[in-house]
């Protein structure tokens, strides 16, 4: 399921429709138990459609900066946030 | 957050092609409000949401999933199609 999902996006932008951008997170905590008291805070206000999307400059895989702001006016950009990414799961 | 190190790692065990980018300073995350906070037992953690987001080439939101739905990128990736086919279209 997850390798579909990848081999699709590869795809996808091997046909130059839009340029692919993953983010994959490791949540810095522990996995939650039903026995952990937790609250949820929200940390900033959600994005949303036709927000105007803030600038990034990330490092990739490669150790090279990624602008959001590099694709403007030649590329959509697809944003994947995907955590817990590198796991057996 | 996973390390530009253990992406590569990553991107070398599944064989993709595009860029896997880290967020160690959590900055994009915050802006785009899919970091989110809990508290487990007295302490404080940060956890990212799962998210599917598609910016326009004018830097406009278009699509945005959040959460369990959005580990199927199907919906995104129509959106992207949309949108080449508009702006192809012009």
């Amino acid at each position: 399921m997850k390798r579909a999902a990848l081999i699709n996006r590869a795809t996808l932008t091997s046909r130059g429709i839009c340029a692919v951008l993953l983010l994959a997170a490791l949540p810095s905590a522990p996995l939650l138990t039903s026995s952990a008291q937790n609250t949820e805070q929200v940390a900033k206000a959600s994005l949303k459609v036709g927000d105007t999307a803030p600038d990034f400059t990330l490092l990739s895989d490669q150790w090279k900066t990624v602008k959001l702001s590099d694709f403007r006016g030649k590329k959509n950009v697809f944003l994947a946030v995907y955590v817990l990414a590198f796991t057996g799961g | 957050m996973d390390s530009p190190a253990a992406n590569a790692a990553f991107a070398k065990q599944i064989n993709v092609k595009f860029p896997l980018l880290s967020d160690m300073n959590k900055k994009m995350l915050t802006a785009y409000g899919i970091l989110k906070g809990y508290d487990v037992q007295s302490e404080s953690y940060q956890w990212a949401q799962r998210a599917n987001i598609v910016i326009d080439k004018n830097g406009i939101v278009q699509h945005v999933e959040e959460g369990d739905s959005a580990v199927n990128p199907n919906n995104a990736l129509s959106v992207c199609t949309d949108l080449h086919k508009k702006q192809t279209a012009k």
